[in-house]
């Protein structure tokens, strides 16, 4: 049945919630932890699904002051990160789980004009902590994405914080309205703001690989790819997804890599035959320090303290398909 | 003569047959010559010679020297190159440990009493790698029947010369030119030239530089003529009165003079080629002008490196040249106020500053003029205004670049003693040399003066470096006093006295720290500074830092006192492979040639990575250095 009056069709099914919409269609999971399809013009932007990322590649002065040691916790808990409750909101009004067998009393023909899907995480760590991920869908297909860390006093500084995509395919390039270069927050003043389009998905040739690509201050990033993995789909147009500001100027990498496949190599040739696109839409993200590199910690107000909430949002903008 | 292996042991022979250390001036046969660059005195040496390795001093082919001797079996070597690059010895990086670290056991001779001489420990060393190089070459016309030496421009770390079976001496520094005299040997047909070079000596003690650690001939050779008269060393001395109105120049020559008759032309011309001064004069032995006022002078500094042209010609009677010798050189005073600030023509002099080794990935430290241009190009466009030669004399090219491009130079002697006074961390001076032993003394003060009267006529060395690295002590204290003894117009640095402070008031003009946090620089200078404070060393740019840049540039408003300070470091050094998987090439680092032991990937702290790209960090260095330029 067409979708005569531009809302928002929800397809309440027996294990995840699927919305659609005109020339969109995304697949929230209730097993899985996460957003499991992301469509838009037919062409599948996930791999896997989002979920909040709290590692970094060890960088040369995180292992000469210890800061992967005292942080390790992180690692595990962006690795095995798993969802525990999921909420879901329509028109603004939580509604009971619709799972199996509450969602027989829905239809094929069910309409709203906003759902929220609320993944509720708790971290794998000593103690654990709430993190929240929510999914804003309206009908033009945007997706407004929160993301609340709450903070807990005994645990270690987080390395970083945000939600990791990642894409089925190499991007072509992409382009962000932000700051020149690699940035950092202890070493952003140098960036010039401004427009920059990427050629493909460049690694910092550090010596050994590390955390790399971030930019800081960002207003938004367009990534674009030619390929998909779907077979029946041989078409090289480019097709773009973008990720703009909501409140504040957010961080992102966008790479080829996973935090923990920078971290296993000791030279950038060990590296895995680059495949897939890693977006990080980073809302927190320590400083990489300098004063040396064996032992001095980042100055105190580049940390990220364990014990401060973090809450940070972007909006996945599909207007332009 | 007779060589004597046992020199390699001996910490005091370092320096045999050697012709003194000069002043770096180039000499023509005509001003014809001086645009190409291409002295007719000048002979190169580089390219293929005839090459042996040995595993050890034991098993080298001892006599190759001879003329007789058939080297037919020998292997070809380029040269200038480090041994290791050309795959006859491993690439091994190590930062303060000696790199024999858990390998052989031993002490500098005489750190461990009077009687400890250390026979025997590099003669007889079984890591002692040996390169036996032979150069065959017939003299050019244009340098026949005139007195001959030969320059080697770096060599390392010990090496024995002959020509056509005669010895001719022995050296150290493998930084800085040695020169023997050929002339009593040389033929009119071929001639050998019978290069021994040891990879180890007592040299190694005050050479553990935190570095890739090669050896062979790896900077230029060269044969150079000298006329008939000839300056040998040429000392400028430009000044600059109080006011910074007027400058005064002076100058000492020492020249060989076999043609009594022949005239010294001196000029001086401004920088539009106009003539300031000229002055003709009989040739001395020694030949001095004092005190040529230059009005209105045109100060030197990093904005406008403004220099003057001197050139002196030498002219037998009947008018034929016998040499023209150019320099450029350029008037500024650096000086510390009596309120502890450091300025440069009465200005406060900030910083911006870069250490750096001479690296190419491709040939590690024997880098070509094409680096050093892109190096200079660099620095220019990032606001880097100063460069540390970390840990020993750069080629001779750089520092006229520096002077051309108003670069501010600390020019450091090739000294380092890392791991005899520190040990994993800790302050263990036990055995440190140079230390206050008088058997080292000598050696270092050798490297003082080679440095010295190598670089003294260029205007951008505004510090003189001791070294890097090798405490403090009775020794160092006299390189320091060497310097002010030779040269009054400049400043001394030198970072180790502050792990002894009992040679505070002796040794170094300013506080140099490396690696102080903010905190630490803002509490030295809040209690009754001494010296004004410089980081020699600082922002450690390894992989993905230079974090934190703020809080050092922001000490410079705070502090007149602070005069900024030395990034670590220019450029990574790792060495570009063929991956043994992929066959890409690839840049490697320490520990990746089976080296141990090692200190890995702390090879690569740059702003630029090896091949000469820019790090993303190099955009905050720019931006900083941009705030005080």
């Amino acid at each position: 049945m067409a979708n005569t009056n531009k809302q928002l069709q929800i397809i309440y099914s027996d294990g995840t919630l699927g919305l659609g919409g005109d020339g969109f269609h995304y697949i929230f999971s209730y097993s899985r932890g996460g957003l499991e399809s992301l469509e838009i013009n037919g062409k599948q932007w996930l791999y896997r699904e989002p979920k909040p990322t709290f590692w970094r590649a060890t960088t040369d002065n995180d292992r000469g002051n210890g800061f992967s040691k005292k942080s390790v916790q992180w690692m595990g808990a962006d690795m095995f990160v798993d969802a525990t409750s999921i909420d879901v909101k329509v028109n603004d009004q939580l509604i009971g789980f619709p799972g199996a067998p509450t969602n027989n009393k829905y239809s094929n023909n069910e309409y709203a004009d906003k759902v929220e899907i609320i993944y509720h995480y708790e971290t794998l760590t000593t103690p654990s902590t709430p993190v929240d991920v929510s999914y804003t869908i309206t009908p033009n297909g945007n997706i407004d994405v929160h993301a609340h860390y709450t903070g807990n006093a005994k645990l270690p500084d987080l390395p970083v914080f945000g939600i990791r995509f990642v894409m089925p395919t190499l991007a072509s390039g992409f382009e962000y309205d932000g700051l020149s270069g690699e940035t950092y927050p202890d070493r952003m003043a140098g960036g010039q703001p401004g427009t920059y389009h990427i050629d493909g998905l460049p690694v910092t040739k550090y010596l050994v690989p590390q955390d790399c690509g971030v930019h800081m201050a960002t207003n938004a990033l367009t990534v674009t790819r030619k390929t998909t993995k779907d077979n029946s789909d041989q078409s090289k147009t480019p097709f773009s997804l973008s990720f703009e500001k909501l409140d504040q100027p957010f961080a992102f990498s966008c790479l080829p890599y996973t935090a923990e496949e920078l971290e296993n190599a000791t030279h950038i040739e060990e590296l895995p035959i680059p495949r897939r696109t890693v977006v990080s839409i980073l809302g927190a993200v320590r400083g990489v320090g300098g004063i040396d590199s064996w032992g001095r910690d980042v100055e105190a107000q580049y940390h990220i303290p364990a014990g401060d909430d973090i809450d940070f949002g972007f909006t996945l903008d599909v207007s332009n398909r | 003569m007779k060589p004597d292996i046992k020199w390699l042991d001996d910490p005091e022979k370092f320096r045999i047959g050697e012709l003194p250390a000069h002043s770096d001036h180039k000499f023509y046969q005509s001003k014809a010559e001086i645009t190409n660059d291409q002295s007719s005195f000048v002979q190169s040496l580089n390219g293929d010679w005839e090459f042996a390795f040995s595993k050890n001093p034991m098993s080298r082919p001892a006599d190759f020297y001879k003329a007789d001797y058939d080297s037919s079996h020998f292997d070809t070597i380029k040269v200038p190159g480090h041994i290791e690059f050309a795959g006859y010895d491993k690439f091994h990086y190590i930062n303060t440990f000696y790199p024999w670290e858990g390998r052989i056991y031993r002490r500098p001779a005489y750190s461990m009493g009077p009687d400890q001489t250390g026979a025997g420990m590099f003669s007889e060393g079984e890591d002692n790698r040996v390169g036996s190089y032979i150069k065959e070459f017939t003299v050019n016309p244009s340098l026949a029947g005139k007195q001959i030496r030969v320059r080697f421009e770096g060599v390392e770390e010990a090496m024995y010369v002959w020509l056509n079976g005669h010895f001719l001496g022995y050296a150290e520094d493998s930084f800085t030119p040695s020169e023997f005299d050929l002339t009593p040997y040389l033929k009119d047909s071929s001639n050998k030239l019978a290069v021994e070079v040891f990879k180890r000596s007592t040299a190694a003690f005050i050479e553990d530089q935190d570095m890739f650690r090669f050896f062979g001939i790896f900077r230029n050779v060269s044969l150079v003529a000298q006329p008939e008269t000839h300056i040998e060393d040429l000392s400028i001395k430009p000044t600059v009165d109080d006011d910074f109105n007027n400058g005064q120049f002076s100058l000492d020559a020492k020249l060989t003079v076999n043609d009594p008759d022949a005239t010294a032309h001196i000029t001086i011309t401004d920088a539009d080629g106009q003539q300031l001064y000229h002055t003709t004069q009989s040739v001395a032995e020694k030949l001095s002008i004092s005190d040529v006022s230059i009005k209105k002078v045109h100060l030197w500094d990093h904005d406008n490196p403004y220099l003057y042209q001197l050139t002196i010609e030498i002219a037998k009677q009947d008018g034929t040249l016998l040499e023209v010798v150019p320099y450029q050189f350029g008037f500024r005073r650096i000086e510390i106020s009596k309120d502890k600030v450091i300025l440069l023509n009465g200005k406060r002099l900030i910083i911006n500053g870069v250490n750096r080794h001479e690296w190419d990935c491709h040939s590690g430290r024997a880098i070509t003029l094409a680096d050093m241009k892109a190096d200079m190009q660099t620095f220019l466009a990032n606001n880097i205004n100063a460069v540390r030669t970390c840990h020993y004399p750069d080629q001779d090219p750089w520092y006229g670049m520096c002077d051309t491009n108003g670069i501010y130079m600390m020019a450091e002697n090739n000294l380092e003693s890392h791991g005899s006074w520190q040990k994993l961390g800790d302050v263990e001076p036990s055995y440190n040399v140079p230390g206050s032993l008088p058997q080292w003394r000598a050696v270092v003060l050798d490297r003082a003066k080679n440095n010295y009267e190598m670089f003294k006529n260029h205007t951008s060395i505004l510090f003189w470096s001791l070294g890097n690295e090798s405490y403090a002590g009775d020794d160092i204290e006299a390189m320091n006093a060497y310097y002010k003894e030779v040269d009054p117009t400049r400043l001394v640095h030198y970072e180790g006295v502050v792990h002894d402070r009992n040679y505070e008031d002796t040794i170094s003009d300013v506080e140099s720290r490396m690696y102080a946090s903010p905190d630490e620089i803002k509490d030295y200078l809040d209690h009754n500074p001494k010296k004004p404070f410089l980081l020699c060393e600082y922002m450690h740019d390894m992989g993905n830092s230079l974090g934190g840049m703020k809080s050092y540039i922001d000490l410079i408003d705070q502090y007149p006192m602070y005069a900024g300070g030395f990034i670590w470091d220019f450029i990574d050094q790792a060495i570009e492979v063929k991956d043994e998987v992929t066959g890409q090439k690839v840049l490697r680092y320490g520990g990746d040639f089976d080296d141990r032991v090692s200190d890995y990937e702390f090879s690569g702290d740059g702003l630029m990575f090896a091949d000469r790209t820019e790090k993303p960090a190099m955009q905050e260095a720019k931006y900083y250095y941009g705030q005080h330029k």
